[in-house]
């Protein structure tokens, strides 16, 4: 271990000392510790952002643990997008934490957790690494999910959230070690050139006795393993037919959670999909890239059939999130520097959209979160006006209307995808992009169109969530209107993530 | 002053917007302020739009007050501007229509007033964006960011049905529209492999060969979207239900800018971008039948319509067959008097809805059997529905004749059956407006809540003068509108169908009326050596 | 007796995964779904070590000992959640977690 290796990981670990100095600050100082933590999480994250523009350049040529962890331009990207998901839900979720009575220092100190892990996975080019960056963040997520203790729905959805994600984490593990078995390797780049080579990397170390074992790659085990590994990663990123959990967890969890969940959490799981698929399987595309077409047009088409029947605006937003998956494998069908580039995009204008939607979602519902069905948004666009005008935003932008981040974040997918000549998908997708915009209207109608039905208080925007609010509302419309600089950092990332892939660089 | 001239498009296109950002900050209560402004800027929009039409040179083919400035550099899409002659008179309609719609709100709107007048400032923004744009991806952005406005604006000040019919209107057009950005995309992509550059740029992709299969997949791929928007037959069901819960001014600017959107798309993308599949005998006999159809079947069903203001909704449907029919004669004739009818419709219908909107403001009922002898009680307002309705159905001296005529003329030009078609749909205006106008103006004023009604104020009278006098205009001297056109209508033709001028060198636009001095070799050879000469002429002309 | 092979190992891992699937697709109480996960977690380590000591690798050891060590933490916050629940609704019984839709 060098000292190297110690900054690739610097910003994990300042999380992590920031997450146990939340959490132990409880223990010694009983009364006004509330205030202290979202701040101390937030210096947090900042701190760990530093240390991600510190290595800038990012480049891979360097890679830590034995080419265990790459803090490449690709990394770097989703670690500045979880950092900014992190501060933006922990700045949603002070009137949350304050009105729901939570236990502030824990509920940060896993926000951090969660966080780390997700930056671990994001980083690791190593199946090892992968694996417990997952785990790390999943576990952190289960816990977050149940932390209304005192409500049922919210145990119930931990509950499920659990069982189904250990399920599918033990599906992934296996394909795992069917992958190791079949190529001996499981760093990815490793794998990659196994596979290229079809013989399996036993060569490189073989001792006289283990001869017998040097051999091919048994084609039947590496495709076991893939659909395995699909299915680990499908389910991560609510895709069907694994999006079963979605709605029940995003309705169930603490709303500033939920926001979480459906940007950051998605979002990481997205990227070790990517480099994984990208990276160690892309000699096999035609072996996968069926399932990403089969899923991806099933994930438009069930969510947004499913969302068009809901009355709960977070289950809505749960299958309009599954919808939102499928969209992206459309792109990360395409499998090429594009498409990469159109999914790291689209998730960073998904997100910022999201925890706008969310954030207003989780200040209107109140304590208990009781108005979170849509017929109590009604007549809120004349009783809270700048509410409902940003929900108005990010409901448009998540529709993908022209001078929003969602609708570049679209216009990329289906750019990438229609030149990767996948026709008939990218026409079904824009028909289901255009479909959606039906359940979103309606939350618009309700808001600006409806008389109220009943006189819901709605309580004064404080300043951090206010912040969110107007932070995220400028990030969709510069997105929308200045893409630029995001998309070039996303293009030169996805373009330095499969560039080292030909150079064959270990 | 020469930095005006330099970037008056900007200027046009940008003052709605700056008042509806004004208009926001102004206090809520303030209403007689939020309408002075919303006014005052509307009236600036229209009159820093006057000096295009003067500076305009109609003897240039090539766009005019080019703006361009790099946006999206990676992708290549840039904010570029620039006006030939059909986005001109459009982009005029748009800005006189605009103030119109906003002047015709002042008593009509009490509620939410300021929120009324910014989604009507940004929607001029959006149409004239669409009209001005010369980069294909900026013209979607327009295209889709004026749903929004314009969904709001049936949703919220809309009748009875709003909501159903601000939904349908959205996802209708909605649907259509993606479908176009993949066929921007198809032409972008087969843009950058033959010339190796990525652009959105709409003189370029004028300029693409592009195999036959090929274009008429890009072509469906545009006609849901514009056809959606025109309405054309079948795809019209969303714009009956639209404009009767509009309130008046959206219906006055969905039936005159909006729809035009659609047929002005036909003119600048589907022809010249796609001109093998424009000219190609299935598209051209599915376009003609679906005008033909629509022509009739808006004239018929106007006929039996009820309520008032459903009435001039579907005989827009029928003046909107004729546009399309027109342009898709694919002849010199049909194409301008199809452009020119786009003005004429924008007119002419724009001011039926406000003549709808009036009385409905003092009545608060469009059922036609409510009234009968208004000429009585209010003789001013029963003269300009008379001029108007006279100019929709084609009276001679009016506009509605010119751009008829033309359209016709083009059309027998091409088959004879199409025009004597076409003729009845004239025919079926005639009865359905004439007996309108005698259902409600003439008989016996019976009904005793239509015995005080007030006659028009001086404001009504302003939002109706300049259409009657824009329609006297346009019927009485049509030359200037027909000398901008010339240009535009030449540079389609020749893409569509390039030797069309050599077997008719007298034709509307033909280069040699152009340029005296390229000799016409008009008794041409064989069709090779006409393509040929008709390229090296427009070659000189430029 | 036939000597013990890699493929050998594999059908033993697939065994216990399979059982593992079956179990947590039939069994409706909660614990011993739970219990059928680590099961396939084990499996999943019975390959590892497997294919570890064939490539003569360590890193397939390795990998084990985390998994190891990752189940038990997923065992310790699946517990608790459980105990969670078992608070609010008094039933660990997976039909009777219905309060939202599946």
């Amino acid at each position: 271990m060098q000292t190297s290796d110690l900054i690739r990981i610097l910003p994990e670990i300042i999380l992590a000392v920031a997450g146990i100095v939340v959490m132990l600050l409880g223990a010694f100082q009983k009364q006004n510790a509330g205030r202290m933590h979202p701040a101390i999480a937030l210096l947090g994250l900042l701190g760990a952002a530093g240390a991600i523009a510190y290595q800038y350049p990012w480049r891979s040529l360097d890679p830590a643990f034995g080419g265990m962890l790459e803090l490449d331009a690709f990394s770097a990207f989703f670690h500045i997008l979880f950092f900014l998901v992190a501060a933006l839900v922990v700045l949603s979720s002070s009137e949350y934490v304050a009105q729901e009575r939570l236990a502030s220092g824990e509920y940060h100190a896993l926000l951090l957790f969660a966080t780390m892990g997700m930056g671990l996975m994001a980083s690791s080019n190593d199946l090892i690494m992968i694996f417990i960056g997952l785990e790390i963040s999943s576990l952190a997520s289960y816990i977050l999910v149940g932390f209304r203790r005192g409500v049922a729905t919210s145990s119930e959805s931990s509950l499920k959230y659990f069982l189904l994600g250990s399920f599918a984490t033990a599906f992934l593990l296996y394909g795992i070690a069917l992958m190791f078995g079949a190529t001996g390797a499981t760093n990815l780049t490793e794998i990659h050139l196994a596979l290229q080579a079809e013989q399996n990397t036993v060569t490189a170390m073989a001792s006289p006795q283990l001869t017998p074992l040097v051999g091919p790659v048994p084609t039947a085990l590496v495709g076991l393993s893939i659909a395995l590994l699909f299915v680990g990663f499908a389910f991560k990123v609510s895709a069907v037919p694994f999006q079963i959990w979605t709605p029940d967890v995003y309705q169930g969890a603490p709303t500033p959670v939920t926001a979480f969940l459906s940007t950051g959490s998605k979002a990481a799981a997205f990227a070790v999909f990517l480099r994984v698929f990208m990276v160690a399987l892309e000699g096999s595309a035609q072996d996968w890239v069926w399932l990403l077409w089969v899923s991806g047009l099933l994930s438009m088409v069930l969510g947004n059939l499913a969302a068009l029947l809901q009355t709960n605006i977070k289950r809505m937003l749960a299958y309009s999130s599954i919808a939102h998956a499928g969209y992206i494998l459309v792109a990360f069908t395409a499998h090429s520097e594009e498409g990469v580039a159109a999914v790291m995009f689209y998730l960073a204008a998904y997100a910022l959209m999201n925890i706008g939607a969310f954030a207003v979602v989780s200040h209107f519902g109140n304590r208990g979160e009781r108005y979170v069905e849509m017929e109590h948004y009604a007549g809120l666009g004349y009783r809270a006006p700048l509410l409902a005008a940003s929900m108005t935003v990010f409901l448009l932008s998540l529709i993908g209307i022209p001078l929003t981040g969602g609708f570049f974040g679209k216009f990329y997918i289906f750019r990438a995808a229609l030149h990767a000549d996948l026709v008939w998908l990218t026409v079904l997708g824009v028909l289901n992009s255009a479909i959606a915009a039906y359940y979103y209207l309606r939350v618009i109608v309700f808001m600006y169109m409806h008389p109220a039905a009943e006189q819901i208080p709605v309580e004064r925007v404080r300043p951090a969530m206010g912040f969110v609010l107007i932070f995220s509302m400028a990030a969709t419309f510069l997105l929308g209107i200045f893409p630029q600089a995001v998309l070039d950092f996303a293009s030169q990332a996805a373009a330095l993530l499969l560039e080292n892939l030909g150079n064959g660089v270990l | 002053m020469t930095w005006i001239h330099d970037h008056i498009l900007t200027v046009v296109l940008f003052i709605p917007l700056a008042g509806a950002i004004l208009i926001m900050f102004l206090p809520k209560e303030n209403k007689n302020g939020v309408r002075w402004a919303a006014n005052l800027t509307a009236f600036l929009g229209f009159l820093v739009s006057v000096p295009l039409f003067f500076w305009f040179d109609s003897s240039v083919g090539e766009f005019q007050f080019v703006e361009k400035v790099e946006w999206i550099p990676s992708i290549g899409a840039n904010y570029s501007l620039g006006l030939d002659g059909i986005s001109l008179l459009l982009v005029l309609l748009t800005t006189i229509l605009g103030f119109i719609a906003i002047l015709s709100s002042w008593t009509s709107i009490n509620e939410r007033l300021k929120e009324y007048y910014v989604f009507l400032l940004l929607l001029q923004t959006g149409m004239l964006g669409v009209f001005m744009t010369l980069d294909f991806f900026l013209f979607y952005v327009f295209w889709e960011v004026m749903l929004v406005p314009m969904y709001f604006l049936i949703g919220i000040w809309g009748g009875a049905r709003k909501l159903y019919a601000a939904i349908k209107f959205f996802l209708y057009t909605l649907v259509g529209s993606v479908l176009m950005l993949l066929g921007i995309l198809a032409l972008y992509f087969i843009n950058r492999s033959q010339t190796g550059v990525a652009t959105f740029d709409i003189v370029a992709l004028q300029n693409l060969n592009i195999p036959v299969n090929l274009q008429l997949w890009i072509f469906f791929a545009f006609f849901v979207a514009f056809a959606i928007k025109v309405p054309m037959f079948p795809f019209h069901t969303w714009l009956p239900d639209a404009h009767v819960e509009a309130p008046t001014a959206g219906s006055v600017i969905l039936a005159g800018v909006l729809l035009k959107m659609g047929t002005y798309g036909f003119v600048r993308f589907s022809l010249p971008m796609l001109p093998d599949a424009s000219s190609h005998p299935m598209v051209v006999n599915l376009m003609i039948t679906l005008s033909l159809i629509a022509i009739i079947y808006g004239g018929l069903v106007s006929l039996m319509q009820k309520d008032w203001k459903k009435l001039v909704a579907y005989s827009s449907v029928s003046h909107m067959g004729f546009i399309t029919l027109g342009i898709f004669t694919l002849n010199p004739n049909g194409l301008s008097g199809g452009i020119l009818q786009q003005i004429n419709h924008g007119i002419s219908t724009g001011a039926l809805f406000l003549i709808v909107g009036i009385i409905y403001e003092r009545r608060h009922t469009r059922e036609i059997s409510e009234f009968g002898g208004l000429s009585n009680v209010m003789p001013v307002y029963a003269t300009m529905f008379l001029i108007v309705a006279m100019s929709s159905l084609g009276l001679p001296t009016l506009n509605g004749f010119i751009g008829e005529f033309v359209i016709l003329q083009g059309a027998f030009e091409e088959n004879w059956v199409w025009a004597a078609l076409a003729v009845t749909g004239i025919i079926l205006a005639a009865a359905y407006l004439l007996w309108l106008y005698q259902r409600t103006m003439f008989g016996p004023l019976d009904n005793p809540k239509n015995k005080n009604l007030k006659d028009l104020n001086f404001r009504e009278m302003m939002t109706l003068v300049p259409l009657i006098i824009l329609a006297f205009w346009i019927g009485l001297y049509p030359k200037p509108f027909f000398r901008i056109l010339e240009q535009p209508v030449q540079k389609i033709m020749e893409r569509v169908r390039p030797a069309y001028y050599a077997a008719h060198p007298d034709a509307f636009g033909a280069p040699a009326r152009l340029n005296a001095a390229a000799q016409p070799s008009a008794s041409l050879e064989t069709e090779a050596a006409a393509v040929r000469s008709a390229e090296k002429r427009a070659g000189a002309s430029r | 007796m036939p000597p013990v092979t890699p493929v050998h190992y594999l059908f033993l891992s697939m065994a216990l995964f399979t059982i593992g699937v079956i179990g947590v697709l039939t069994r409706r109480n909660v614990i011993i779904i739970l219990i059928s996960i680590e099961l396939i977690f084990n499996a999943v380590n019975i390959n590892l070590v497997a294919f570890s000591s064939q490539f003569a690798s360590i890193s397939g050891q390795t990998f084990a000992i985390f998994v190891i060590v990752a189940a038990a933490a997923e065992a310790a916050v699946g517990l608790g959640i459980i105990i969670a629940l078992f608070r609010n609704k008094e039933t660990v019984n997976a039909d009777e977690i219905d309060l939202m839709k599946w």
